[in-house]
């Protein structure tokens, strides 16, 4: 008797996901999906709203990269009204090095809560471990230790965003033109050196090396398992400086593919001449992919596997990092690295990368200066504007239109979660057909290399439908009528 | 109310000092789930504790276990959705893990927990739930939550003014 498997929703993950697997008779996979049941709606009611509000709705969408979709929202306000990159007139140097600090303190945060909260447990603890052990408060039993370093990383993380934007979520920092504050000696100081109950910028880099370490050990100790979980294709995309390498907050759009070939580079504005979504009847996430090349060959991984396949390398001023990314690269000799696990190695790295960045700007005295906005008049008004930054999760678009009263007419974010959708999907088939194909009994330990293989891109589903959601986990199996045969909740 | 188990701080001048932590959980955009931030706006309001530390956030995190270890005395307030709560409930905590933990949501019990294992000291704890009813996207607290929450305040201002004990309603 054929079977459907349902994982609903899926646990760990940002937002309401759930996973079907269809088996035949002989429980070989035939099919598996990752579907997203939130229903988007901050598009729709941002409309109407004065330009100026979108970038401070819009980062609450979300409580974990609501620095991203402020910056996006910035940018794009930018274009608006006339100033910035889209005219060709760089940020002064100290709303844009703010920007930045705000943009790199949120990467650490939000990876360090990725990493070790959600990852690391299944790492120490293995996929078969019980639920209630891998969890990261088994890991607070197991290694309290660790667990008060992963506490102060978040915390000074934390500490990085209020210091730009005020607040340790959903504050203000970018306005059009600029930004409405620089960073002051006193908060500069307490950063580098730290303070009571803070570490300090070389702790952090410390422990996030520590982190790095963490990854190094557990592949050496299940290389096959890491390297063979879910190794599916796709073309990596990024921003890019001028030469090439990741840059966070702005720059080029390249894809390249497995042999490092430029598949395309284009100025993030032409976005929509390059792309388009595909839909389907089973979920509310779009699929986006390069027109020309189709949905099949033409879709992208985004976030830290793709930054880091695209990547040469970094700057001499972060060379803990520039190292780290040199030994990933000498992996997969010069090839773009399709293996799902190896994404927490990106993400291990990228969490060393924010730190060595953000000392290098905590040393800029750039922070400290009085010019913070771009002075633009009325007759630069354009109503239309894009932005586009590296969030946490990968490459994150907004687009906004206002008419001549000054409220948006119309709204469009494409953000990473999106752009994974289809690599996700592979992920999902290619983990259902390695655990579960061929197995008449389905455990606990299988459902979780499903979920495994989701939580690896760190998927936002709130970001992407643009809804929150509550999440208990309930797995179903179904016949193929959709008789229930077991479930279970956790 | 559900009546309090005990009376270690139900004093609220007993949290009027530095060494204390009233940390308000809650979204005010979701209808009732602002009820822990309403009753910090009534702390602020009517100048209670003004020693004490204010707080209000969207959720509890682990770095909360942090936050605490500083603290001798805590009280969490946050709304609740139980059907066996009449109108609001304060209760003491004891550290417990109970593996609640996801990216959205930890108990207080595993934040206390996680205090007395990663930091070696356990702040006294108590958790004041207020009945809800309403939780879509919208600003402010249902009539009926605005009762609740005036109970709640009620009977921490009478034993503001002396200690009276407050009548289970």
């Amino acid at each position: 008797m054929s079977k459907k498997l349902v994982i609903d929703p899926v646990t760990r993950i940002e937002g309401h996901g759930k996973v079907t697997i269809h088996l035949d008779d002989n429980n070989q996979v035939v099919d598996a999906k990752l579907h997203v049941v939130e229903f988007r709606g901050f598009e729709k009611f941002i409309q109407g709203h004065p330009y100026w509000e979108a970038p401070m709705l819009l980062q609450r969408i979300c409580g974990i990269c609501f620095v991203s979709h402020h910056l996006c929202g910035a940018k794009a306000l930018d274009d608006i009204v006339g100033v910035g990159y889209s005219t060709h007139t760089p940020m002064l140097p100290t709303a844009e090095k703010m920007r930045r600090l705000g943009h790199y303190g949120q990467q650490l945060q939000s990876h360090v809560t990725a990493y070790f909260y959600l990852i690391v447990p299944e790492m120490l603890f293995g996929m078969d471990a019980p639920p209630e052990q891998r969890n990261v408060l088994g890991l607070v039993e197991a290694d309290p230790d660790l667990v008060k370093r992963v506490v102060a990383l978040r915390k000074w993380g934390q500490e990085v965003i209020k210091a730009v934007l005020g607040k340790r979520m959903h504050g203000i920092s970018s306005v059009p033109g600029g930004v409405n504050q620089n960073l002051s000696l006193a908060a500069r100081d307490r950063l580098l050196n730290g303070d009571e109950g803070l570490i300090s910028i070389d702790q952090v880099i410390e422990f996030a090396q520590d982190g790095l370490n963490l990854f190094y050990d557990f592949h050496e100790k299940n290389r096959e398992q890491v390297d063979s979980f879910a190794d599916v294709p796709a073309l990596n995309m990024c921003l890019v400086d001028d030469d090439g390498n990741v840059d966070y907050y702005h720059g080029k759009m390249r894809i390249m593919d497995k042999d490092k070939n430029i598949v395309r580079e284009f100025d993030y504005h032409d976005y929509l001449d390059h792309f388009s979504e595909a839909t389907e009847e089973w979920s509310y996430m779009k699929f986006p992919f390069l027109k020309d090349l189709g949905r099949e060959k033409g879709s992208v991984r985004v976030g830290p596997l793709g930054r880091v396949n695209v990547t040469k390398s970094y700057s001499d001023s972060t060379p803990l990092a520039k190292a780290a990314l040199a030994r990933f690269h000498e992996y997969t000799n010069g090839k773009a690295n399709d293996m799902t696990l190896h994404t927490n190695w990106a993400r291990a790295i990228e969490i060393l990368h924010s730190a060595e960045l953000i000392k290098e700007l905590l040393q800029d005295p750039d922070l400290q200066k009085e010019q913070l906005i771009l002075s633009h008049d009325d007759s630069a008004w354009t109503g239309e504007g894009i932005g586009v930054v590296e969030a946490p999760r990968g490459t994150l678009l907004h687009h906004y239109r206002a008419n001549k009263e000054g409220n948006i007419t119309f709204a469009n974010l494409v953000v990473a979660t999106t752009q994974n959708n289809t690599v996700m999907n592979r992920s999902v088939r290619s983990v259902a057909e390695d655990y579960l194909g061929g197995n008449a009994e389905i455990t606990e330990g299988m459902m979780n290399a499903i979920e495994v293989s989701i939580r690896a891109y760190d998927p936002c589903l709130s970001c992407a439908t643009h809804a929150a959601g509550q999440m208990p986990l309930v797995v179903s199996v179904l016949d193929a009528k959709g008789n229930l045969l077991n479930e279970f909740t956790r | 109310m559900n009546s309090p188990d005990n009376h270690l701080a139900t004093r609220l001048a007993d949290y009027n000092n530095a060494d204390s932590l009233i940390y308000g959980i809650g979204n005010i955009g979701r209808q009732d789930d602002g009820l822990g931030w309403a009753f910090i706006d009534w702390l602020e309001e009517e100048a209670v504790c003004p020693k004490a530390e204010l707080t209000r956030h969207y959720q509890l995190h682990l770095e909360d276990a942090d936050r605490i270890s500083y603290k001798k005395k805590v009280l969490f307030v946050d709304a609740s959705k139980s059907a066996s709560l009449r109108h609001f409930q304060l209760e003491d905590v004891k550290p417990k893990m109970d593996f609640s933990f996801t990216s959205h949501a930890i108990s207080v019990e595993s934040i206390l927990a996680t205090c007395k294992t990663c930091f070696d000291t356990t702040p006294q704890v108590q958790f004041l739930t207020i009945k809800g009813y309403q939780w879509e996207l919208q600003l402010g607290l249902t009539a009926k939550a605005k009762q609740n929450l005036q109970y709640a305040t009620e009977y921490f201002r009478q034993h503001i003014n002396g200690g009276v004990t407050y009548e289970q309603t």
